[in-house]
């Protein structure tokens, strides 16, 4: 692996700090890896409340919260160009080199990507020059439904933190087994599974507590549930979890419960393993992919399969030693490593040939008939406008930011 | 005497130093330049829609109130397109003493506003971000004000333009003026 040069990369995604979610803590902990590894970082979102502008973070990073108001569920109102004058002026103000989207759902990211195709600017993501998705079950959801070639489309897993992510010192101690639930309460990630499965293994094991952790809409059916089966004191509702105190949630249970419905990867269940706890998960998605075997037990997304699941869990409790768990999840992922693979990437990306408008509208065409046709439509009206903005604000006439480069006194 | 002199293809930057041997006043200022093309284009273009109505007026007997409401909103438009241009915004720095901050039109209004320099916590330069594009822009943290104070009010002064006004500044209100190491040049290892 050669020195490859220092790039210059925009990510844009409409989730970011201050929201917290996996998404978010993928792009932040990226970036911190590959600001290490001596490229640039510019991340770009959309206002958060009052947070619009220009922010600073850790090493350096730097974050455009661009005041669009998000419409529907964190995302930016889709305009098609509306967006296209502030991503024009940042990419060029920046001097970016590749632009990287996340997050198939992101309406910034798909316009971002837009327009700097029309630009010219090399980037990946999907239905682009390269793609990279979490999980091999992503990589095949992706192929299929995109229609994008499979080998330009790169399968790099999600990292964890596992300096903060660490098991106690001690395992708590007593014949109780307490088991971790930490989850946003939505339809997506299970709640339902959950009303049906903790009344049920309490009832079968009295010695067994659960913690659950985290917020949302589902919670009032938990409560529900809580005052129906009178399990008050056998069930613990923490609330929303800030992300820095995961940890200790975590270390005060010896099973991690996971139902989700569907998950591209799920880092919740790298933490809990980080951290030396067993894993209960539903068989969705990437999951089966994302932890060795004897460190996870599996079950299909039905109740009475789940508490069977438990059941086999609490038999081999005995035999699991967290430290050792640690240890293995430390070889295993690492973020420095995603971002070294995730390098090799952006390389491949860059060296692909520019396509011309031309090309690259009869690749449109061949979408679908009417679908075909609308794409290459808006994508004609977007080169148009650019070339009107370069009449109108010339590149020249955009400042490039210098760049500032942190004392090394901290670190 | 003029110290130095920056410009490009809409403002200048002029930096005087009045009586150069004592401690006084720093003069800052940057001019608008003049742009004959966007008077012009107003112009043109207010005298085509006239033209065009008249024409009709000749030609398809309209009334002659069309005429005249056109002609009225023609005066209008011209005069909210060029409203109250900007002839010069200057800083001029008084050490000891304070900043005073004024605004020349063209119609020879002139605005000042003064702040004491034991006000002036220290002065910043930003980026802002709008829902169009992001410039920089030079502000005063004043003490016991919850907002910034803007140096330039009307104008858009590029940045290559804003830091020697903030360096003047920073050095008369005594605050530190590092920017660690600043480097104009593209990627460098």
């Amino acid at each position: 692996m050669g020195d490859s040069k220092r790039q210059r990369i925009l990510m844009v995604s409409d989730f970011f700090y201050p929201n917290f979610g996996g998404v978010e803590n993928h792009i932040y902990l990226l970036s911190q890896c590959l600001i290490k590894l001596g490229h640039k970082v510019v991340v770009m979102t959309h206002a958060y409340g009052n947070r619009s502008g220009v922010r600073y973070m850790t090493g350096g990073l730097k974050v455009y919260y661009v005041p669009w108001k998000p419409f529907l569920m964190q995302n930016t109102l889709p305009t098609f160009y509306g967006t296209l004058p502030i991503i024009r002026t940042i990419l060029i103000r920046e001097q970016i080199s590749l632009v990287h989207g996340h997050q198939a759902f992101s309406t910034l990211c798909h316009e971002a990507l837009m327009h700097a195709r029309t630009m010219g600017y090399k980037f990946t993501l999907a239905d682009v020059s390269q793609a990279i998705c979490v999980s091999h079950t992503s990589k095949e959801n992706t192929v299929l439904r995109s229609g994008l070639p499979p080998e330009k489309v790169y399968v790099i897993p999600n990292a964890v933190d596992t300096a903060m992510f660490k098991p106690a010192a001690e395992r708590p101690s007593g014949n109780e087994i307490v088991i971790v639930v930490i989850s946003r309460l939505v339809y997506r990630k299970g709640a339902d599974l959950l009303v049906e499965v903790i009344p049920e293994v309490c009832r079968m094991y009295p010695n067994v507590r659960f913690i659950v952790g985290g917020d949302g809409p589902k919670r009032v059916r938990l409560e529900e549930m809580r005052e129906k089966h009178s399990l008050q004191d056998r069930v613990e509702m923490l609330g929303a979890v800030p992300h820095a105190r995961v940890r200790s949630v975590l270390i005060s249970g010896h099973i991690f419960l996971n139902s989700s419905l569907t998950e591209a990867f799920c880092i919740a269940i790298l933490e809990a393993a980080s951290c030396g706890l067993l894993t209960v998960s539903t068989r969705v998605g990437g999951v089966p992919e994302v932890l060795p075997d004897d460190m996870i037990v599996l079950a299909e997304p039905d109740p009475t399969d789940m508490v069977q699941a438990i059941k086999k869990a609490i038999s081999i409790l005995p035999m699991i030693d967290p430290q050792d768990m640690h240890n293995r999840m430390k070889k295993l992922y690492d973020w420095h490593d995603v971002a070294k693979r995730t390098e090799i990437v952006y390389d491949r990306a860059l060296k692909c040939s520019n396509q011309s408008l031309l090309e690259r509208l009869s690749r449109y065409l061949a979408c679908g008939a009417w679908a075909g046709k609308l794409f290459c439509l808006v994508m004609i009206i977007d080169f148009l406008l650019w070339r009107l903005l370069q009449l109108w604000k010339p590149a020249e006439d955009i400042e490039v930011v210098p760049d500032i480069v942190l004392s090394h006194d901290e670190d | 005497m003029v110290e130095s002199c920056i410009s490009n293809k809409i403002y200048s930057y002029k930096h005087e130093c009045k009586w150069p041997n004592s401690e006084a006043a720093d003069v800052h200022n940057i001019i608008v330049r003049k742009s004959r093309s966007k008077g012009f284009l107003v112009f043109f273009s207010a005298l085509l829609i006239l033209a065009n109505v008249i024409l009709l007026f000749l030609i398809k007997d309209k009334s002659i109130a069309v005429v005249f409401w056109s002609f009225i909103w023609d005066v209008l438009i011209v005069k909210l397109l060029l409203r109250k241009p900007v002839e010069k915004e200057s800083v001029v720095v008084m050490p000891a003493l304070g900043v005073q901050l004024e605004t020349h039109y063209v119609s020879g209004k002139i605005i000042r506003r003064f702040v004491p320099i034991d006000k002036i916590l220290k002065p910043v330069l930003l980026e802002c971000v709008t829902p169009v594009t992001c410039y920089w822009s030079l502000s005063l943290i004043i003490q016991e004000e919850a907002e910034l104070m803007l140096v330039f009010k009307e104008l858009r002064p590029p940045v290559k333009m804003l830091v020697p006004i903030w360096k003047a500044l920073c050095a008369a209100t005594g605050s530190e003026g590092s920017l660690n190491t600043f480097t104009d040049d593209g990627p460098c290892c």
